[in-house]
């Protein structure tokens, strides 16, 4: 029984097994000696190379893995074979232009008063991706200027495709003809009134396919053509620059493998930098408010947005947050290489509302991500961000919490033009929101604006909707004199480039680093009274017979305080301030800027203060022998100008 | 001769293949250490002295963070209890005087430590520095919880845990984050797709099975085992939050498509209760947070919570739930204090004690007490017209955190079979379309007047109990008498 264990068993029937085995082995081997030590040895030798070679094997393989981590990109980017060849069809005519790389539309406009001149497609020599796409409107003035600029910031040894929709020749001026001959175009520089051409080349390279075909009257087009070319790719070596392998280097590298057009940031031999760490604010105290940049598709804005805000002093660029409306990719990726936090926004409803329900979404996601902040700054990605921007609001923001009867503190005065604004320390009180870079307190936004945010279906302007009285209750904004934000935009939703120009461009901006404001306290309610009343009864009160538009109506001074007075019968009556602000070319498309009726610039290196007549509270000021100003609007036909440049 | 051969040969196999297998085993060790880029060349360090793997993998990660500014803190709930014990002697302990290791060395698979996000100012070169200095970090990513109620936001993704390996010793760091309602949550780990499951022994970790909330620590910095670690200033409170930190979200999704169905109530009346219903909610809340009571939202107010992430504007009360054992006699007198009076008292502390508590603006503030038998939960209802007394049962229930009008506050885990229970069960989900109806026609003020849900309720375990059956019911409420009516006609067929 006590054989009855396994091995017991096992073991004589193995042996056995064996033995038989080796028998008709031996069997066979019997008096063959010389052959059986032959197998002897054979097999021995047979187990020493099995051994080597396992030994062999795991060496290798260990190199080859250690090889296989440390060399796992170049290799993947060195095995791409052979050299590729991109298929590129350009087409270009009077309704329609297309541009077709390996089969596939990159770009196509047929649509009708739309994308007339130049289209622009920059390719990734190395991938052939479609890097930048432009369209520049060369029949209209100013727009080649933009395009010598555009083609100037693309790197060498692009790939660049171009065509013409229309009309691309009335104001392509010799510069830019200059560079289209650089660029190795025959017909380009020679490109006349209704032609069609088709342009593929490489920059600072050889031209790889052109056709043109010349309009044969004034009152018709050149004929369609269709330019199919084949374009060798080079290797991403070629294509890539070589920087110093940095964290910031890795963002830019990302970044500039994909876009184009943002130029020295992508230079090889000296770019631009990225991060820029200005000098920490002493006593900061909106360090820890959180900055919500509201940006839309204009990916060359929020780059240049992003670069003056992160150069402001006291900026923490942790609290920024960028939140896009829509799938965009390419403000994603300004976003990255700045290495901030950006969000997406899926658009909700159209135009106007469309706005205003991405600054919802957008404000009560800064207060979800920053459950702490009493406070949040809002930013436009059209925005010049002013050097001292935090030091303002770090010197001003107390305000917003001792003084119940403040709606905002915002950085830009909208009568603050160059020739109507000039002391960087000083704050004013208005009663109107001007919005384009502010502060919003929490506790307004969650208590007040969010419960009642215009829904999707209200096609109103969310700032708009803020300056409503039911809104605004009565409060009033603090804003500087001088402004810290500038406008820059020219595309937008309610922007062309002659409003801009009529209106944003001549706004005075503040360059000096560090201002100390002036008094601040004294913008609190009752002390801004009592200023106001010192102000008033230290003015000097202006010859009222002259004409309030002609230059002359100031005298030629420098640091005195003069008053004028106009006539203003109710609180809403603005006929004759609207007139004043046309003929002082300010804003004049609504009333801004007003404090009970009193409306405070600089004119002449003067502080000229204007009172609204017998509506302001401050009338009592009026010398009675003075017949306040009334100035007559024009008949109606061109009574509002702004309202039609506006559309 | 042939014997002698074979033997020879045998010898010879045995020989080689052991050598072999030494070389393997002696191969495979070395590939290993080197693996895991710490050279265990040295004694393995068994004794109680600073050289465990666990007190080195400790050290380098506290060097790691403090030359990287992160201010990391220590959560670990085993060595915050041991640092616990004996906390008087651990404070005394002046720098860099330690003679025996204590806490860091005791054996284990993973260190705890915790970060605030916001506080970390290079994470990618935090990252790549610890890479560099041997550690194989492992991060977990998800997509951010505080963009969930907002719809339409698709931000970058947030960390949530990383996971460092160095040798056979782990840190496991939590990423706190802030959240609207003044207290810190971490997240799921949830591993994704090509993550190595035996990268550390997952189920070994003390964080990330559920995301979890915390009231925000304060911090001290101590000097444990000759290493300076910031640790909660009250490490009773927070190793007593540990085992009920269980977080969960609001369903922002079906909320959304509760709104999309039935279109919110943005009336003025109806924000201004909402107004009021948040305010009564957050001072009633302080009180029994000063008193160290535990609550949770019930009845109305959690579904206002489930159904629609908000209250529910014509629910005219805010209902809490309290456990009996919970109660405190000053619980009454602590609510007048703040301006809430009492209203109404109904049972007693022993059998279905019930409080009403009248508010600001007419709103009323309930609050159930709950009591505990072996298979259930039950609560007393006292109808305030005709003094009859109900019973409603629940089934078990635990508590977890959620978020609620800016708010960390209780519901019960088991929400679903909560409500149900709570109110007149519907067979499918709350949010189906019929189910929902049927749920809004219970307490839409247009289709009938407002129903105290208990009544239907108690209707529900009516109809369900027998025995209670045979006892006569008299409900004066106008709505309610038809369905009385269907109670006895059913009850008769028995």
């Amino acid at each position: 029984m006590d054989d009855w264990k396994p091995s017991s068993l096992i073991k004589p029937f193995g042996a056995r097994k064996k033995r038989s085995w080796y028998l008709t082995w031996k069997y066979k081997l019997t008096n063959q000696r010389a052959l059986r030590r032959f197998c002897q040895t054979g097999a021995v030798l047979f187990l020493l190379v099995t051994v080597i070679v396992n030994i062999k094997l795991i060496l290798d393989t260990r190199r080859a893995i250690n090889e296989a981590l440390g060399r796992l990109e170049p290799s993947r980017r060195r095995g791409s074979g052979p050299r590729r060849v991109l298929d590129v069809e350009v087409y270009s005519s009077r309704s329609k232009v297309y541009v077709a790389v390996d089969g596939t539309t990159v770009l196509e406009d047929e649509a009708r008063e739309q994308g007339r001149g130049i289209h622009v497609i920059v390719l990734n020599q190395a991938t052939g991706h479609v890097m930048a796409k432009r369209v520049f409107d060369t029949y209209s003035p100013h727009e080649d200027e933009a395009m010598v600029l555009f083609l100037n910031m693309v790197a060498p040894g692009r790939v660049l495709i171009c065509t013409v929709k229309d009309e691309g020749s009335f104001h392509l001026k010799d510069t830019a003809k200059a560079l289209l001959r650089s660029l190795g175009s025959q017909a380009g520089p020679a490109l006349g009134w209704r032609d069609t051409w088709a342009f593929v080349g490489r920059k600072g390279g050889p031209v790889l396919g052109e056709k043109h075909s010349k309009s044969p009257a004034l009152s018709s087009w050149g004929d369609p053509v269709l330019l199919k070319t084949d374009v060798p790719l080079s290797s991403a070596e070629e294509a890539e620059c070589h920087w110093a392998d940095t964290e910031l280097n890795r963002r830019r590298r990302r970044f500039c493998s994909k876009v184009e057009g943002y130029g020295s940031v992508c230079s090889c031999k000296d770019p631009t930098p990225i991060e820029f760490s200005p000098d920490p604010l002493p006593d900061n105290k909106v360090l820890n408010v959180p900055v919500a940049v509201i940006a839309g598709n204009r990916p060359n804005y929020l780059y240049r947005m992003l670069r003056s805000l992160l150069s402001a002093q006291g900026v923490s660029p942790q609290m920024i947050t960028v939140f896009i409306d829509g799938y965009y990719e390419e403000p994603m990726d300004v976003v990255a290489l700045f290495g901030l936090r950006g969000i997406q926004h899926t658009p909700i409803s159209i135009k106007n509302a469309r706005v205003s329900q991405h600054y919802k979404a957008s404000l009560t996601a800064t207060f979800n991500l920053f459950p702490e902040a009493r406070f949040a700054v809002v930013l436009e990605e059209d925005l010049d961000i002013a050097v001292d921007f935090f030091s303002f609001l770090s010197q001003s923001i107390h305000l917003l919490e001792e003084d119940d009867s403040l709606y905002c503190i915002s950085a830009w005065n909208d009568q603050g033009y160059e020739h109507t604004a000039e002391d960087p320390a000083l704050l004013y009180r208005v009663e109107t929101m001007p919005g384009l870079g502010w502060v919003l307190r929490k506790s307004l936004y969650k208590e007040e604006l969010e419960p009642k945010w215009p829904t999707p279906e209200k096609l109103w302007d969310w700032d708009m909707w803020m300056r409503m009285p039911e809104q605004r209750r009565g409060r009033e904004c603090i804003i500087p004199d001088v402004s810290r934000s500038y406008h820059f935009g020219i595309v937008g939703l309610n922007m062309n480039g002659y409003f801009h120009e009529a209106y944003f461009k001549k706004h005075k901006f503040n360059t000096v680093p560090g201002v100390q404001l002036r008094n601040v306290d004294s913008l609190k309610k009752e002390a801004y009274e009592a200023e106001i009343h010192r102000l008033l009864s230290e003015a000097e009160v202006l010859d009222h017979s002259k004409n309030p538009c002609e230059d002359s109506f100031l005298p030629d001074t420098e640091g005195h305080t003069y008053v004028a007075f106009i006539r203003m019968e109710k609180d809403d009556d603005f006929i004759t301030w609207t007139q004043l602000a046309k003929c002082l070319h300010i804003w004049d498309l609504d009333v801004r800027g007003n404090h009970r009726g009193l409306w405070r610039l600089f004119r002449k290196k003067n502080h000229f203060l204007v009172v609204g007549v017998p509506a302001s509270p401050y009338s009592v000021k009026k010398p009675p022998s003075i017949i306040p100003i009334f100035l007559e609007p024009p008949p109606k036909e061109e009574g509002a100008p702004g309202a039609a440049e506006q559309t | 001769m042939s014997r002698i051969n074979k033997n020879v040969i045998l010898a010879l196999l045995t020989l080689t293949s052991s050598a072999f297998l030494l070389f393997q085993l002696y191969y495979y060790k070395h590939y290993i250490s080197a693996k895991n880029g710490a050279g265990v060349s040295k004694s393995k360090g068994n004794r109680i002295g600073f050289d465990s793997t666990q007190w080195r993998a400790v050290k380098k990660f506290v060097m790691l963070t403090s030359s990287q500014n992160v201010p990391v803190f220590l959560i670990d709930p085993l060595i915050l209890e041991l640092i616990n014990k004996d906390f008087e002697q651990v404070k005394n302990i002046s720098h860099g005087s330690t003679s025996e290791c204590k806490f860091f060395c005791v054996p284990r698979d993973f260190t705890a430590f915790a970060l605030r996000y916001h506080l970390w100012k290079n994470e990618e070169g935090w990252f790549r520095t610890a890479e560099n200095m041997g550690f194989q970090c492992l991060k977990v990513e998800s997509k951010d919880p505080r963009l969930d109620g907002i719809d339409s936001l698709s931000g970058t993704e947030i960390p949530l845990h990383y996971i460092c390996r160095l040798a056979n010793h782990a840190i496991h760091l939590v990423v706190f984050h802030e959240r609207s309602g003044n207290y810190l949550w971490h997240g799921h780990l949830r591993l994704k797709g090509r993550v190595d499951r035996k990268f550390v022994p997952f189920r070994k970790l003390q964080f990330g099975r559920y995301p979890g909330a915390f009231d925000r620590p304060e911090l001290q910095q101590i000097t444990v085992d000759g290493l300076e670690v910031l640790i909660p200033k009250d490490p009773v409170h927070f190793l007593e939050e540990i085992p009920h930190s269980r977080f969960i979200e609001c369903r922002y999704k079906e909320a959304r498509a509760f709104f999309q169905q039935y279109l919110d109530d943005n009336t003025v009346e109806a924000m201004a209760f909402r107004k009021s219903a948040k305010e009564l909610l957050q001072l009633a809340a302080r009180t029994l947070k000063k008193l160290g009571v535990r609550f949770w939202l019930s009845s109305g107010t959690c579904l206002g919570w489930y159904r629609q992430c908000n209250i529910i504007p014509y629910s005219k009360d805010v209902d809490l739930g309290i456990f009996i054992q919970d109660y405190k006699s000053d619980i009454i007198s602590a609510f007048q204090d703040v301006g809430l009076p009492l209203k109404h008292k109904f049972g007693k502390v022993e059998d279905s004690l019930e409080l009403s508590f009248q508010g600001k603006d007419d709103v009323k503030l309930d609050i159930f007490f709950f009591y505990e038998e072996t298979d259930h939960m039950w609560n007393g209802g006292t109808q305030a017209k005709t003094g009859k007394k109900f019973k409603y049962l629940f089934p078990k229930f635990t508590l977890c955190w959620t978020e609620f009008v800016d708010m960390k506050i209780h519901v019960p885990c088991e929400t679903i079979d909560y409500i149900e229970a709570n109110y007149e069960k519907p067979k499918g989900d709350f949010t189906d379309q019929g189910k929902a109806f049927a749920f809004r026609k219970l307490s839409l003020p247009p289709v009938m007047p407002v129903i105290i849900h208990h009544e239907l309720s108690f209707l529900h375990i009516l109809l369900e109990d027998q025995n209670m059956c045979s006892g006569t019911v008299q409900i004066e409420h106008p709505v309610m008498l038809g369905m009385i009516s269907v109670c006895t006609v059913q009850c008769s067929s028995h």
